[in-house]
């Protein structure tokens, strides 16, 4: 078993952890911030578990767990509980609105995907993230030596690409980065500007530095995504693993109470006071 | 609730921090600008820019 096997075992590891604490919160507070982050969380470590069970052996199923929480909605649902944190506006139900209907509509395509999956392609030789989506080869793009290639027609040209389990074109594929695009602005965004708050009050140094790895745990998780969708897929199990374990530093950080704060423990992960 | 508030106010931010003066906000910076490239990355995606 390879190293790029195991990571996804002990990501999965790290999720349920962080799940069940964030949800232990949100029973306690009954604040739906918290209920987001651990939708979002739960998505992250199905996504990471679905990863595991791929390394090993070939599930549609699976896959589709995989795909549709792991790689396109667990973002977005965590950056709407950050939304949560930082908005009282009544606006921000309609927006869940939206990210509800959004989800159920990516669930339908995704389901539309199923049966049009080509399963022959699928090894445990390589991650999973290297093969899922089949590409379309560019003028003087040349395929990995170890790609399997055809020649098809894409939007009306004749296109080389390499084949993956998704066919060409899928349209779950495009609903990805609307997630993806909301997923980084709320969360990443909310820890940038709830940081960047308290340090410019200066108070709260353990939430600066909560909010500070928060941001960074899910840029890792992103920047991860981002090269493997330039086909270096290797590198995205060990993003998701730096990504867990620093948001959940971030998160039990905010949530520890500083030696003078005994009156009013800081609980929130990335929030603006 | 003045207790409160004089407990909270305690914690502050350092001065004279290396991390809280320089590292800290050359982060936020840093992770601002490569959150925008990512951004634009994706929308690359949506608009058709990015093959994938």
């Amino acid at each position: 078993m390879s190293l790029n096997q195991i990571l996804p075992f002990i990501s999965t590891a790290v999720m349920a952890w962080f799940t069940v604490d964030v949800f232990q919160r949100f029973i306690v507070r009954r604040n739906p911030a918290f209920l987001f982050w651990g939708i979002g969380l739960a998505m992250f470590g199905a996504g990471s578990f679905a990863e595991a069970y791929l390394a090993l052996a070939w599930n549609k199923w699976v896959f589709f767990v995989w795909y549709l929480f792991g790689a396109a909605l667990n973002a977005a649902w965590l950056g709407h509980g950050t939304l949560y944190l930082l908005v009282r506006k009544s606006w921000r139900h309609g927006v869940t609105v939206i990210l509800v209907a959004g989800s159920l509509f990516a669930t339908y395509l995704m389901l539309q995907a199923i049966p049009k999956l080509d399963a022959s392609v699928f090894t445990t030789d390589k991650p999973i993230s290297e093969q899922y989506g089949t590409k379309a080869l560019g003028e003087g793009e040349i395929a990995p030596t170890d790609a399997q290639t055809f020649t098809t027609t894409y939007r009306g040209n004749e296109v080389k690409a390499v084949r993956g389990l998704l066919p060409l074109g899928t349209p779950v594929r495009l609903t990805t980065p609307f997630f993806n695009i909301y997923g980084l602005l709320t969360l990443v965004g909310g820890a940038i500007y709830s940081a960047y708050l308290f340090w410019r009050k200066r108070v709260m140094p353990n939430r600066v530095i909560a909010n500070v790895l928060i941001a960074a745990g899910a840029l890792a998780i992103g920047f991860a995504s981002t090269l493997t969708r330039l086909g270096y897929g290797e590198y995205l199990y060990l993003g998701e693993l730096i990504s867990a374990v620093m948001m959940f530093m971030g998160f039990r950080m905010a949530a520890k109470p500083q030696p003078d704060e005994a009156v009013e423990p800081s609980i929130i992960p990335a929030s603006a006071d | 609730m003045a207790g409160k508030i004089r407990a909270n106010s305690k914690s502050h931010i350092p001065r004279g921090s290396l991390f809280f003066e320089k590292i800290v906000p050359i982060s936020l910076i840093t992770m601002g600008i490569v959150t925008f490239a990512l951004i634009l990355f994706a929308a690359g995606v949506i608009l058709g820019f990015v093959n994938f």
